[in-house]
């Protein structure tokens, strides 16, 4: 192979790979194509740059062996160093079974043999070193592309059979907000050890390179800003790589998006002065890592708002640790919400199941002291909205949701006593703050005032004062506590099937065709078959309605009641949401997965997109009988689970 | 500002100082009479009230503990603006956090209200043998600057009931209604008395 002007580049991506020992392969995209290999003590590396998008590149680059050693020591699993995130990322990889039509994707994406060792083939369009001439949403469109690329390398995060009917131009991703998927069930939820884990390590410890998912933030000095793992100050070596690549991209006027090396992903993103990176082996598409890459910069924001870019202008070396002191947790907690949280990728909220009645309460309560001082009243419990106002016209964006809850229920200083915060908001606005009043009711119920008035605190106080007492007398605090304890909804309790909806499910226990008494039947049916979850061997499900910009999960049925099968779900479905959003030629309406793991439903309509976990040895035709039964089940129960009141957010 | 009732007053109360010299700690001894190893950081500032009774005067402090860290320090106007009283702490086996606290006494002097009481706190006394801050040094300085000095303990309780009993001591018996600064002043009861009296 030939090299071309960029020696740069090679020492860049070079440094990259040796710091991490990953790297059979590194290939990215940059205006003038060149292609060449490297020498390292390690072996050698193949570095690519082009812009054709005529074809594949080979990057045949260390030996073999050599190769395999690395890879073992970077994706052993037991090994992983210090139990924080033994079970945070899964690294299996799933066997594809079935349905994948070889003739959609164009020979050149395939994986081939080049000198006798296995190589990896990328068609350009797929590789990530844009033109920051494009717009945001272009950007958006090319992760896609490299999405649909993802699948063609990774036979594990292959499309699914595409079932039926074709694009469905998906939504701009909204927001999110957080959710746990029952208080009793969610196992991953309560892993998080709070702060920061691996003080440490740096890159220079094996244990460091071992973790699955890295997450950077740095200055575009290349001063280190935040690292989920080891302390930021002995990464500064490490975070000048980083700079040193994105900015040599940068100077050609392109922006690096991303890298594949191995088994890695390297996804990069430029918000001002301020660049994100993400490094991980958890076989994540693309997509969702990006969007975490920019959930982790509105955290930074919400902390501190964009008026920390003006600290670079006047100092490029402006160190921002400092003013980041004492948000660990809060920027732990977001990361560990990326591996159990689907708001992380579905952009809805979700909202704690209450009774409609309850949540009408709740909602006069907030609606009650609604005036020109309050712009929003949030009722959280937990993670799960209760209710929401928004006063003068103004709507909360579910990332702000998903931001703000994230930064509240990682602080403990909240729940000591009533406070009030600058916070920003950065979906409302980034570069002011607002100010936040915040007060725990009870041990999850907390109640979250925004204003703009930084003189508000007692005006507030005695809003929280109206609302609390309200919510007293009506019982609704007491409402919500017994939803807490009860969890959502359960798959066992699905009502039996009915025959508008087609056949009967594989399991027969469950109800018969037009069974009324569906109830009954269902319950005895569960309890015959422990362990087997619901109707047609559904272990879970997640609807979201497109509308409303809310979700709802079921609790993990007992199949799923171990944090690896939660966290393969949760995977599995980041994944699904991804394809159906992000296929090049538009989205796709229905798909249908089996693996040795479960079997996966997604079906995405104009009003909701559910998704389902079956028993993999689920039939089809039944499974997809109980998903209509699921989504119909949804609407009739939608006023307990949804907040309807909620006018649609308009962005 | 503190304003007088009959034979009660309400006094706005801010506590200062750098992150981790025990501000947090502090308010909780002498509100709930807890102490916590791991006392989290606090984020923009937390509210407490608490009212001690002196010399037939009852005094609800309605108590600001701001947050020492960094990214608060423009912020904290918003919190000592119109206070009747400010608790500057430090920790003694800090220097850096004794630097930091005479910043907080001259940005409080050049507030200019004269009536500020204010009390200089170096904390963490329990831990003598680490000490870095000398009692006589920050003795001199509080004299030097009008504040009164004590050495706390949040740990142990020294002189933790004495600081606040002190300074509602020392609130001005009655002081004109200054020109409300904004803030709504909430009338609601006490949430509590406190039960210890001036020496415990
Ligand atoms: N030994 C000892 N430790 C103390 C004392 N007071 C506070 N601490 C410890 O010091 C640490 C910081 O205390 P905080 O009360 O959170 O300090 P703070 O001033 O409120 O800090 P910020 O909220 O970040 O501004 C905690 O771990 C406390 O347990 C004390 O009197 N003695
Ligand atoms: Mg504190």
């Amino acid at each position: 192979m030939f090299s071309r002007n960029c020696a740069d580049r090679h020492t860049c991506f070079g440094l990259l790979a040796l710091r991490f020992n990953y790297s059979p392969y590194l290939a990215c995209r940059t205006a003038p194509r060149t292609c060449t290999s490297y020498s390292t003590p390690l072996g050698n590396f193949a570095l690519i740059f082009g812009d054709d998008d005529d074809g594949p590149c080979y990057l045949p680059s260390y030996a073999p062996e050599k190769a395999e050693d690395d890879r073992d020591l970077l994706s052993s699993e037991g090994v992983n160093g210090g139990g924080a995130d033994a079970t945070s990322e899964e690294g299996t990889s799933e066997v594809q079974e079935f349905h994948r039509n070889e003739d959609e994707y164009p020979p050149s994406q395939s994986p081939s043999d080049v000198n006798g060792f296995k190589c990896i083939s990328y068609n350009m369009k797929e590789l990530d070193l844009d033109d920051d001439r494009r717009s945001a949403e272009n950007m958006e469109g090319s992760c896609e592309q490299a999405k649909d690329s993802d699948i063609e390398v990774e036979p594990a995060a292959g499309n699914g059979h595409v079932e039926g009917y074709k694009s469905y131009a998906s939504s701009e991703c909204g927001g999110a907000s957080k959710s746990g998927q029952g208080q009793d069930t969610d196992l991953l939820k309560r892993d998080l050890i709070p702060g920061k884990q691996h003080q440490n390590e740096d890159d220079s410890s094996a244990a460091w390179r071992r973790h699955k998912k890295h997450f950077f933030i740095l200055s575009h000095a290349g001063k280190p800003i935040y690292s989920r793992y080891g302390d930021e100050h002995k990464l500064a070596g490490f975070s000048a790589t980083l700079q040193a690549i994105m900015s040599f991209v940068e100077n050609g006027g392109d922006s690096i998006k991303y890298v594949r090396a191995g088994d890695h992903q390297v996804v990069f993103l430029v918000k001002g002065p301020v660049y994100l990176v993400s490094i991980s082996s958890t076989d994540e598409p693309l997509r969702a890592l990006r969007r975490q890459l920019d959930l982790l910069h509105g955290q930074l924001l919400l902390i501190l708002t964009k008026s920390l870019e003006k600290c670079f202008v006047k100092n490029a070396n402006f160190d921002l640790r400092p003013l980041l002191g004492g948000t660990e947790n809060v920027f732990s907690s977001l990361i560990h919400s990326f591996s159990w949280n689907p708001a992380s990728f579905l952009c809805s909220y979700t909202c704690l199941p209450l009774s409609h009645t309850a949540r009408q309460a709740a909602g006069a309560a907030l609606q009650d002291v609604a005036d020109n001082d309050l712009l929003f009243a949030l009722l959280l419990s937990d993670s799960k909205v209760i209710s929401l106002v928004g006063a003068q016209k103004a709507s909360l964006h579910p990332d702000d949701i998903f931001l703000l809850s994230n930064f509240v229920s990682s602080s403990e200083s909240f729940r000591t006593t009533e406070s009030f915060s600058p916070v920003c908001l950065p979906k409302y606005n980034s570069t002011v703050f607002v100010y936040a009043y915040v007060r725990y009711l009870d041990t999850d119920t907390c109640l979250i005032l925004i204003t703009k008035n930084s003189e508000a605190f007692f005006h507030l106080k005695d809003c929280r004062a109206r609302v609390e007492s309200f919510l007293m007398e009506t019982h609704v605090l007491r409402d919500i506590s017994n939803s807490v304890a009860r969890g959502g909804l359960r798959v066992e309790d699905l009502p039996a099937g009915d025959s508008i909806y087609g056949s009967v499910p594989r399991s027969k226990r469950v109800g018969t065709v037009g069974d009324g008494k569906a109830s009954n039947s269902t319950a005895a049916g569960t309890k015959e078959r422990p362990g087997v979850g619901g109707a047609a061997g559904l272990w879970h499900f997640i609807y979201r309605s497109v509308y409303l910009d809310q979700y709802v999960a079921s609790e993990f049925s007992s199949p799923t009641q171990t944090p690896e099968a939660q966290k393969r779900l949760f995977r599995a479905y980041e994944r699904l949401y991804a394809s159906m959003h992000g296929a090049p030629g538009g989205s796709h309406q229905m798909q249908y997965r089996r693996d040795e793991n479960h079997v996966l439903l997604a079906w995405s309509t104009a009003d909701f997109e559910f998704f389902a976990a079956f028993d993999p040895l689920a039939e089809k035709s039944s499974a997809i009988t109980v998903c209509n039964r699921v989504c119909q089940w949804i609407r009739d129960v939608e006023n307990d689970f949804f907040f309807v009141g909620a006018s649609p957010f308009n962005w | 500002m503190a304003t007088v009732g009959t034979n009660n007053m309400q006094a706005k109360l801010v506590l200062l100082g750098d992150m981790g010299a025990g501000k947090s700690s502090l308010v909780l001894r002498f509100v709930k009479g807890q102490f916590q190893e791991f006392q989290e950081s606090t984020i923009g500032a937390a509210f407490f009230s608490q009212t001690v009774a002196v010399n037939e005067t009852t005094v609800k402090f309605e108590i600001w503990d701001t947050a020492g860290q960094e990214r608060y320090h423009s912020l904290a106007p918003m919190y000592y603006r119109g206070a009747a009283a400010a608790i500057i702490v430090f920790d003694i086996t800090n220097n850096d956090s004794f630097v930091r606290a005479k910043k907080w006494v001259q940005e409080l002097q050049r507030q200019g209200n004269e009536n500020l009481v204010m009390a200089l706190a170096g904390n963490k006394s329990d831990l003598a043998s680490k000490r870095k801050v000398e009692t006589e040094e920050a003795q001199t300085y509080a004299e030097e600057n009008g504040l009164f000095y004590l050495e706390t303990s949040a740990k142990s309780a020294q002189n933790v009931n004495e600081l606040f009993y002190e300074i509602a001591r020392r609130l001005p018996k009655a002081q004109p209604i200054q020109p409300p600064s904004g803030m709504l002043l909430s009338d609601r009861p006490a949430d509590r008395t406190a039960k210890s009296s001036c020496c415990s």
